[in-house]
């Protein structure tokens, strides 16, 4: 046995996606395993620099601003693919439409008659006295009553083997195009090893984003747009791509024009209508009249000519309220509400901390959590319990007790581990994934795969890419 | 097409037009000093090129190679070669669903050769000449990319329109400013050797032997650079390609406007019937101004027709 591949030592009680607990190479592996244990690590390093130079070279980058001189960064990526079985796939796959469509669900009817609240299933404040819950909103209909067109759902692997959902996104999430991408450069690194493995393909998925879209409005053609924040933007790379793939127009604001509550676009030829508008800029800067006054992204007006039904947006205004992390505990509670089902995927047990009785168990067991601010995003402004210092915690607890609606709590958890190549060893890294989902009226597509983020600090559970997180292709497959 | 993209594509082209330019600049200056030693020629590329006051000369430099670092690498003038780049790179950037894949590619291999950090030591123990060279390949590549993958239709035109507006502005320049200055200095005639890198700089020297032999005189060369219908970067050349691009545009786009197409067809026909003695009957800095009052209108035309964010 090669010996990167026996020196392979695995994080104390956690799961291994490659590795059972014994140290043998799980089946789905197997072929990947024999192929790792035949090539010298000098090749898989070579393999790992012909990644690096194929992502700067297509400028798969973003700019980092270094005493104004810009720097161009890739978003870390290891060769190794992380291998997930069919069978595990469809249930997955399931649960997430199962999500999805409860959530969209309780989207429109807290925007309408909010019987959800008047049943007693969630509190009213939880709804509306949340800072993302866009009043603007209220008894619009939406078209074709979608309001999540493209979500991305967060899933972990805990010790058990089971999949949960650590995080729903369902304000435009990004990470798509690092999807593709790393597809693209993993074809090309084990031209043996993919078509052997009958990898299920991803690389439709702008056509079938498009197709989507496209359903959104009862006219043949539609004009979409992808409207982006602009060049400095550090997903600008994601938004020329799927723009560039779909085949349609990448908008700024300033490219926007209304006239009588119709969206135009300036064009070479004059004004051109706009039917369909994929926004990757939040809620908050996508109109001044309504919103942030100070906007310069989005478009003044924008939000009655969307209220005249002139206009779709995507995802729609307001999808924020349920995909925070308050929302997240009573998951279960409106998949049940609405869909009259148990729960595929499950939820990470969730203390509510404006529960009394729950938070005091928290601070009690505080070295044992993880707290999170309900309205946090990317990682940032949480307590890592097992991890802190004495005054750290004391400080945080003080918080806490201020404002407790602001904060949840989980147990720390163990996100499986996936091999990665770090330092010429093959070593375990905490992985999550995040399948991508699109919703149009012919119902909701899951895109076969996702992206793996991967937490590159050693035992770092925290992936996310503005804090050293890196990603892998992710293969589901078919037989073996 | 929008119009902000337009306008992208229209600066892309143009940056790497002036990259070009630039590059055989200093290649040419560079080659031109080994001969006859005078490093005052350089003041004239670093004002035209680099926007640097005479105050500023070649004097303030160590030597011909810290004045082409200079020129290829500082960070804060605007006009050197990193930062048009970048800039051509950035505007590349931001149209990339509009322009082939293999165009950007070859603009993001560019920028990443000319941001390499270790490049500009590497400059100083190569020889300028072949090092300009290497760049100049990829101004090379650049070009052919765009003429077979890239397709032809508005991206296409308004890339041109950029290219020979950078090109007879160049041109233009070329002309008033170092022959003009120098028509006075009779003597410089006959040192071959300057004239013949005068027209390497602008890649003329072949096409000028065979048209004239080897008699290197005034009045050929201005006539090469203004009204040859076959040189690449005469003026005429460029302002002919102006015409079919923005004729092209009209069509596209189904405009109505005729102004801009007034004016860039009277200039090319004026060009057209410009000898070398109507020149010389005129006067060559009048001569020159008229075209660059015609250029200010075409180019303020393009502006107002397809890149203006005012409706």
């Amino acid at each position: 046995m090669n010996s990167f591949v026996k020196n392979y030592t695995q994080y104390h009680n956690t799961w291994d996606e490659m590795f059972s607990e014994k140290g043998h190479v799980r089946d789905i592996y197997s072929d990947f395993g024999n192929y790792l244990e035949s090539v010298p690590i000098e090749n898989i390093n070579k393999m790992q620099e012909f990644s690096k130079q194929f992502f700067m070279n297509q400028g798969v980058t973003f700019t980092v601003y270094n005493n104004k001189k810009g720097v161009e960064r890739i978003f870390p990526f290891d060769i190794i693919p992380r291998i997930i079985h069919n069978n595990e796939w469809s249930v997955i796959q399931s649960g997430i439409k199962q999500r999805i469509k409860a959530l969209n669900y309780f989207l429109k009817d807290i925007y309408h008659e909010q019987f959800i609240i008047k049943d007693g299933v969630v509190p009213p404040n939880l709804i509306i006295s949340h800072p993302n819950y866009i009043r603007e909103m209220r008894n619009i209909s939406v078209p074709k009553n979608i309001y999540t067109h493209i979500s991305g759902v967060d899933l972990i692997r805990d010790r058990d083997g089971e999949f949960y959902v650590l995080e729903d996104n369902l304000r435009t999430p990004s990470g798509v195009s690092y999807m593709l991408e790393n597809r693209e450069i993993t074809r090309r690194l084990f031209p043996k090893l993919m078509p052997r493995k009958k990898v299920m393909p991803i690389n439709n998925y702008p056509q079938l984003l498009y197709d989507q879209l496209k359903t959104l409005i009862d006219i043949d053609n539609p004009e979409i747009v992808l409207l982006t924040p602009g060049l400095y933007n550090s997903a600008y790379y994601e938004h020329s791509t799927l723009a560039r793939l779909m085949g349609v127009e990448l908008v700024e604001g300033s490219d926007l024009i209304l006239k009588n509550h119709n969206v135009y676009m300036k064009t070479a030829s004059g004004l051109k209508k706009v039917d369909i508008i994929y926004r990757r800029i939040d809620d908050d800067y996508l109109d001044p009249l309504s919103f942030n006054a100070r906007s310069v992204l989005g478009l003044a007006g924008i939000m009655e000519a969307y209220r005249q039904g002139n206009v779709v947006i995507v995802n729609a205004p307001g999808t924020g309220v349920a995909d925070d992390k308050a929302v997240y505990t009573y998951i279960p509670k409106i998949i049940n509400y609405y869909l009259n089902e148990d729960p595929i995927l499950n939820n990470i047990k969730t203390y509510q901390l404006s529960n009394r009785d729950e938070m005091d168990y928290v601070i009690k067991n505080i070295d044992k959590m993880v707290v999170k601010k309900t309205d946090g995003s990317g990682g940032y402004g949480m307590l890592m319990g097992t991890s802190a210092s004495e005054t750290e915690i004391h400080d945080y607890i003080k918080k806490i007790k201020a404002k407790p609606n602001n904060f949840i709590a989980q147990p720390t958890l163990s996100l499986s581990t996936s091999p990665c190549i770090i330092d010429n060893e093959l070593t375990p890294r905490c992985v999550d994934l995040r399948p991508f989902a699109v919703y149009g009226s012919r119902g909701i597509k899951v895109c076969p795969g996702g992206l793996s983020r991967v937490a590159l600090k050693k035992g770092s559970l925290v992936v996310n890419s503005s804090q050293g997180g890196g990603s892998k292709d992710t293969w589901i497959i078919k037989g073996n | 097409m929008l119009s902000r993209v337009a306008n992208n594509l229209f600066w892309m082209d143009r940056y790497m037009e002036r990259s070009y330019g630039l590059l055989n600049l200093i290649k040419t200056n560079y080659n031109s000093t080994l001969d006859s030693g005078d490093y005052s020629s350089w003041d004239y590329v670093l004002k035209t090129y680099m926007g640097i006051e005479e105050s500023k000369s070649h004097d303030d430099y160590l030597d011909t190679i810290s004045i082409i670092n200079f020129m290829l690498f500082d960070q804060k003038n605007p006009n050197t070669m990193s930062n048009i780049v970048i800039k051509a790179r950035e505007n590349a950037r931001s149209v990339q669903e509009h322009i082939s894949r293999e165009l950007w590619l070859s603009v993001n291999k560019y920028y990443l050769h000319i941001s390499n950090e270790s490049l500009s030591s590497t400059f100083q123990n190569s020889d300028p000449i072949e090092f300009v060279n290497e760049m100049l390949q990829y101004n090379h590549i650049y070009y052919s990319v765009a003429d077979i993958t890239q397709e032809r239709g508005n991206a296409y035109c308004f890339m041109n329109l950029g290219k020979y507006l950078e090109r007879v502005v160049q041109s233009v320049e070329f002309l008033s400013v170092r022959i003009n200055s120098l028509s006075e200095k009779n003597q410089k005639l006959s040192e071959s050797f300057f004239w013949k890198n005068l027209l390497i700089s602008i890649g003329g020297y072949q096409l000028y032997v065979k048209t004239y032999k080897s008699i290197f005189n005034v009045e050929n060369i201005i006539e090469m650079i203004t009204i040859n219908e076959n040189f690449p970067r005469s003026i005429r050349y460029s302002i002919i390609k102006l015409f079919i691009h923005i004729e092209r545009l009209n069509n596209y786009n189904q405009l109505n406007d005729k102004e801009l197409l007034f004016h860039v067809g009277k200039l090319k026909n004026t060009l057209q019937y410009t000898t070398i003695d109507s020149i010389k009957k005129t006067g060559l800095q009048k001569f020159l101004d008229e075209i660059k009052y015609s250029l200010n209108n075409i180019s303020n035309n393009i502006n107002k027709i397809y890149f203006a964010q005012t409706y």
